[in-house]
């Protein structure tokens, strides 16, 4: 039996009177794909930004393999094998797609500290950087400049950035938002093949039901900061209380 | 075939640094001097400004580090300008290393604020420690002693001797500045300037990174200081001062802050400016201020950013980072 990869212990935050996370407890374990979800507002980017380190926590704790990171910087966190994307795209917008990629892989293979070496010379990094733009479909697109990229493949690299740095742990804030159908599906092909890989485990937060029902191992809901419901896709669907929240949503039928 | 143009347009700056040297009047030899002290200090500068992303109005500071570290030395311990230089330059390295500290948490207005109060107290410390500094009158009779490397003697006290250490230093720094703007590290340093919170999730310290750019800026702005005190035959307090670490940011913009040679272009530009402008007018600041402002405006990108515009407008797009022109 495996130790859980990330621990999760009576976790809370507020924003004035908005609470976004209300003693939140809960457990990841490896190689299970879990999705995340929840109406608006319901504390979804919040959990993710406190537990990648971009928020400060109100109280609880976080445990990474045991080891406490409650409070530790965004990089050591990413360094551990924690990761995330960005529900708005977050990427190097005056960079070559190429450079948007390795620089994450330059910090993977501890290189992004060589002064004097041209970056180019470095033939390891820049294998990694070409799988990684094939497996995200970015390629072709390797020489343009990010913010010249269309919306879709701006998200594709989001993604490809995220993977680039091989975490254990990913998290993925709606990573399908503003795509097209192809698109989409080739995400969610990477995610499933990757997690079936078993080096990263992912945890997802997602709004489109069909997405969300087909691909995970374990459905999390969350509203007004509190999990309402934690099971399997089965679980979810039959729970009254989701039912709740969604009331009116073809989707849970 | 680019790349052979590139190395024939390299061979004839050179001949033409070296003729200079060779041929050239005191007053040009000195005024090129000045040129390539400026595009020194510009050159590390615009690795923070133009790269990172950072804007410091405090570099003065660490230029007179390097003068008065060199000047110190030579007044007080050994006219061998090989050690004053070493020691200018690794005092304005730890200034670097020590503000820079402090300075790098913040970013934008609030970094920049800080580099300039830290700037101010450099220059009163130099001004008020009369005993150290010499306080308004600066170190003077700092002498141009032949630089003694043990097995060989260099002399630079003639003019046009010391323009080929000033130059050999140049090309030093030209060189290192290529390699760092071509390596990982100074690829790590756009992803800073275009999105800092994302480079925290490749797992790199930004604040790391920041002040390793601020120190080596630091470092090269110490050199220039040093290089500049040896010219001066002395250590000026004004050197120190906030409105000369305005001087690299100006010669970056009007260069090109997004490109390598643009430092270097802007220093040719600003010195010749001035020089003429001075010959012909008593508030030359006005019309320096004018046709600096004209340039900038005009010319987003600088000048030498603007000429390459001109040449490949059919390319659509190029990466801010990818060229080293
Ligand atoms: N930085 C902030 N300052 C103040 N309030 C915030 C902040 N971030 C989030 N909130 C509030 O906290 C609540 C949870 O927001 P969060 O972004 O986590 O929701 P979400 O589940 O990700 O929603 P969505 O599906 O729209 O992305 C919301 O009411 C939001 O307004
Ligand atoms: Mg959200």
């Amino acid at each position: 039996m495996n130790a859980p990869l990330l621990e999760i212990k009576r976790l809370s935050k507020a924003f004035g009177r908005v609470i976004a996370a209300s003693n939140i407890d809960l457990t990841i374990d490896p190689g299970v794909l879990t999705s995340i979800i929840g109406p608006n507002g319901a504390g979804k980017s919040t959990l993710i930004n406190m537990l990648s380190g971009s928020l400060p926590v109100d109280s609880g704790r976080i445990l990474f393999q045991g080891a406490d990171i409650t409070h530790l910087p965004i990089h050591h966190r990413v360094r551990m094998g924690l990761c995330r994307s960005f529900q708005v795209v977050n990427i190097f917008p005056d960079l070559t797609v190429f450079d948007n990629i390795q620089i994450p892989v330059l910090a993977v293979h501890k290189r992004a500290r060589r002064l004097f070496r041209p970056v180019a010379r470095e033939a390891g990094v820049r294998e990694e950087v070409s799988q990684v733009l094939d497996r995200v479909g970015l390629a072709a697109e390797a020489q343009t400049v990010a913010s010249a990229l269309s919306h879709g493949d701006q998200r594709l690299l989001e993604v490809g950035i995220a993977l680039a740095v091989r975490p254990r742990l990913l998290f993925l804030d709606e990573p399908t938002a503003g795509m097209n159908p192809v698109e989409r599906v080739r995400v969610l092909e990477n995610i499933r093949g990757l997690s079936e890989e078993g080096k990263t485990t992912f945890v997802i937060v997602e709004h489109d039901m069909d997405i969300v029902f087909s691909l995970s191992d374990r459905v999390v809901v969350l509203h007004h900061g509190v999990i309402i419901g934690d099971g399997t896709t089965e679980d979810i669907q039959k729970s009254a209380r989701v039912r709740e929240v969604y009331l009116g949503e073809e989707v849970m039928t | 075939m680019k790349r052979f143009w590139t190395y024939v347009f390299i061979a004839l700056i050179l001949a033409g640094l070296v003729s200079i040297g060779l041929f050239a009047g005191r007053f040009v030899v000195y005024l090129s001097m000045r040129v390539l002290i400026l595009s020194i200090f510009a050159l590390g500068y615009n690795l923070l400004l133009g790269r990172t992303g950072l804007l410091s109005f405090g570099h003065a500071a660490f230029y007179a580090g390097g003068a008065y570290g060199l000047g110190l030395i030579s007044i007080h311990v050994t006219t061998n300008p090989l050690l004053g230089i070493i020691v200018g330059v690794g005092l304005a390295c730890i200034m670097a290393l020590v503000i820079g500290f402090f300075c790098v948490r913040h970013t934008e207005i609030y970094f920049a604020m800080l580099t300039l109060a830290f700037g101010m107290m450099v220059f009163s410390l130099i001004w008020n420690l009369r005993e150290v500094t010499g306080g308004d009158d600066g170190l003077v009779g700092i002498v141009r002693a032949p630089i003694s490397l043990g097995f060989a003697s260099i002399p630079i006290t003639k003019t046009s001797h010391y323009y080929f250490f000033v130059l050999f230093c140049f090309i030093l720094t030209v060189a290192l500045i290529y390699l760092i703007r071509r390596s990982p590290f100074g690829l790590v340093l756009s992803g800073i300037r275009e999105n800092d919170r994302r480079i925290e999730f490749a797992g790199l310290s930004v604040r790391n990174y920041r002040l390793a750019a601020f120190v080596i800026s630091g470092t090269f702005a110490g050199l220039a200081g040093a290089l500049g005190a040896l010219l001066e035959s002395n250590a000026n307090p004004f050197s120190a001062h906030w409105s000369h670490s305005a001087e690299p940011i100006l010669v970056s913009l009007i260069g090109g802050i997004q490109t390598f040679t643009g430092p270097v272009v802007g220093s040719v530009v600003f010195i010749l400016l001035r020089e003429i402008i001075e010959r012909f007018t008593q508030n030359w600041m006005l019309w320096f201020g004018l046709i600096l402002l004209i340039i900038i405006m005009g010319l987003r990108g600088g000048v030498v950013g603007g000429v390459a515009q001109l040449f490949r407008r059919k390319r659509s797009h190029v990466a801010k980072s990818g060229g080293n022109r």
